[in-house]
């Protein structure tokens, strides 16, 4: 049972990983990115490439750094010259986005399913409570917690997070207190594009690599914001975790029908709190 | 080319859309007259599967215009339609008529008990949990194979004749075209009277100002999930004719890039008419079979005239067309 949990855990910890970034962007251009998932595979096939050249952990760097530049040319080339327009607009522009990402990353590294191989370092397995886990999946736990938890000190203590903290709160207040904008804006994106540049290359060694792997996590990420509350970083911790405990009991026990779980939640979840668990008006 | 003049002369005299009605009539009996003119049994395949598309388009553009609300999963309507009326048929579980009048209920019935859930929420989020709502059913008909093989998909066999009509005229490339034009028709006609009725006004109302109608005194959930419904129940009517045309049932009838393609349809044909998303999906098949064929990157193709569309021309091609009438008649 505990391995199960633990499981769980593993996959929260990546749907928090991505989620997060869908939170971010959302509360500070109010705007849902439709490529994240896209990102989220950019990131592994990114990492799958550099792992190649450099190893393992030259593919982390790698895939976070180039996911995160990406995102501060995402933020420069269409949510910053959007923001004014409907964010339907900016959400079907994303979903363009989606496709030609998906399409580019087809043409280079093709149809087929690669896999990126565990460093040795972390190939073996602990014994926890009479069972063998995986020491990988345990590196997974710990690196989203450790991002989770660096991200909620960056939020709460340094000058740049108070910003954000106050944009997701009330944007044009914080424009006319002198705060810039396009600066922290742009941080803001590149970190929640960074973000899901790491959790596909962490998730590399884990899953097999195709151009359709962002479609998946992206729903479940979008089930997680909606659960969380519109633009909360704490709901989107809570919901990631359950959801990602739920999703991973279901898969053990009713394979079927396991992604109606998650489904369910949010359904019953909506009904009673039609603006998430910590819901607020938009 | 008639001169200005006498636009100018007659304009006026007319009401101001009975050249409207007047160019639909005329572009249905163009269509009803193309099997005899001639066209090939391959272009009007071509033709059925570009009508069954336009009408899945016509059900997203309406949700658009109606509700404001971006769909990104009427896919799941579409192909429960195809489930319905598939999976009961080839299991022998109702009698057949039974299994197609649920299968053109059914969709709008999910749609609308979704709907009173999801159509509250707003917005971005709308999109979201539409998207999320149909890939949760897709997940549940690739993995359960008992339902209809699972990811391989069923194909679908038919009793010969369906309330004393011959199931062979909705196989056959001509008889099919027809139908499903004059289908598409109704549809166009039927919404579009939709839109005009004092409930269509009342479900623009609140798409404009959901807190006005409630102040002024309208039930503001149940009008927005009666959109839905019929949105999806038209997609679900898709669904049913390509069963029928297709006789199979597959997974990839619920898929999401199907809901993307539909809106991207819809976006291009510009949805604020009702028949503009069915013209938009007619163009679009056509611009697929050209450039799929020379090209294996349609889904980039896809993608980046989507975003061409949204940014230089939101009102898509039926805005331009209105656009260019209204200056002809001004």
């Amino acid at each position: 049972m505990i391995i199960h949990i633990l499981n769980g855990f593993v996959y929260g910890g990546l749907l928090y990983l991505v989620a997060i970034g869908l939170v971010l962007i959302f509360g500070i251009r109010q705007v849902v990115n439709f490529a994240h998932g896209s990102l989220f595979m950019l990131g592994a096939y990114v990492g799958y490439a550099a792992t190649a050249i450099a190893g393992f952990w030259a593919g982390v760097v790698a895939a976070t750094l180039v996911l995160a530049i990406l995102g501060l040319l995402l933020d420069r080339a269409v949510f910053r010259p959007l923001q004014d327009q409907d964010p339907i607009v900016t959400l079907l522009v994303t979903f363009g986005l989606l496709l030609v990402i998906e399409d580019l990353v087809r043409t280079v590294w093709g149809k087929d399913t690669l896999t990126i191989a565990m460093p040795d370092l972390l190939s073996g397995t602990l014994r926890i409570a009479g069972e063998d886990f995986p020491v990988y999946r345990l590196f997974v736990i710990l690196v989203a917690a450790g991002m989770g938890a660096g991200l909620t000190l960056w939020l709460k203590r340094s000058r740049i997070g108070l910003y954000v903290r106050a944009f997701a709160s009330d944007p044009l207040t914080t424009g006319t207190q002198g705060v810039d904008t396009e600066r922290v804006s742009a941080a803001v994106v590149a970190l929640g594009a960074g973000f899901a540049g790491l959790a596909g290359i962490i998730a590399g060694p884990l899953l097999a690599l195709s151009p359709a792997m962002g479609g998946s996590i992206l729903i479940e990420s979008f089930i997680v914001v909606v659960v969380g509350g519109f633009g909360s970083f704490s709901g989107a911790f809570v919901a990631a975790l359950v959801i990602g405990q739920l999703q991973n009991l279901g898969i053990v026990f009713i394979p079927s029908f396991s992604t109606m779980i998650p489904f369910l939640l949010m359904m019953l979840i909506l009904l009673w709190r039609p603006l998430g668990l910590t819901g607020r008006a938009a | 080319m008639t001169s200005p003049a006498t636009l100018t002369a007659t304009a006026p005299a007319r009401p101001a859309r009975a050249p409207g009605s007047v160019l639909a009539l005329v572009v249905l009996g163009t269509g009803c007259l193309l099997p005899f003119a001639g066209a090939s049994p391959l272009l009007l395949s071509l033709l059925v599967q570009a009508i069954i598309g336009a009408m899945l388009a016509t059900g997203v553009g309406f949700l658009v215009r109606q509700n404001g609300m971006v769909s990104f999963g009427h896919a799941l309507f579409f192909g429960l339609g195809g489930y319905v009326l598939g999976v009961p048929m080839a299991h022998g579980l109702l009698p057949p008529e039974m299994a197609v009048l649920l299968a053109l209920l059914v969709p709008a019935l999910l749609a609308f008990l979704l709907g009173l859930v999801i159509t509250r929420i707003p917005g971005v989020a709308f999109s979201m949990l539409s998207l999320a709502c149909a890939q949760t059913f897709y997940e549940v008909v690739l993995k359960v194979r008992t339902l209809a093989n699972g990811d391989d998909g069923m194909s679908v066999t038919f009793p010969a004749r369906l309330f004393g009509l011959d199931v062979g005229l909705l196989q056959d490339p001509r008889s099919m075209y027809l139908i499903c034009w004059v289908l598409l028709a109704a549809v166009l006609v039927g919404l579009w009277l939709f839109t005009r009725s004092p409930y269509g006004l009342l479900t623009l109302a609140i798409r404009s100002n959901e807190e006005r109608a409630r102040f002024i005194g309208y039930e503001t959930v149940v009008p927005r999930a009666a959109v839905y419904a019929l949105s999806a129940g038209v997609a679900g009517l898709a669904g049913v004719l390509a069963t029928f045309y297709n006789g199979f049932i597959s997974p990839d009838m619920m898929h999401w890039t199907l809901s993307g393609s539909a809106l991207v349809m819809a976006v291009i044909g510009g949805t604020r008419a009702v028949w503009g998303p069915a013209l938009g999906a007619v163009v679009f098949f056509f611009f697929k079979e050209i450039v799929g064929d020379a090209t294996e990157h349609w889904p980039a193709v896809i993608g980046i005239t989507l975003i061409v569309v949204t940014l230089c021309a939101p009102a898509g091609l039926s805005g331009l067309l209105a656009r260019l009438f209204a200056r002809r008649a001004a």
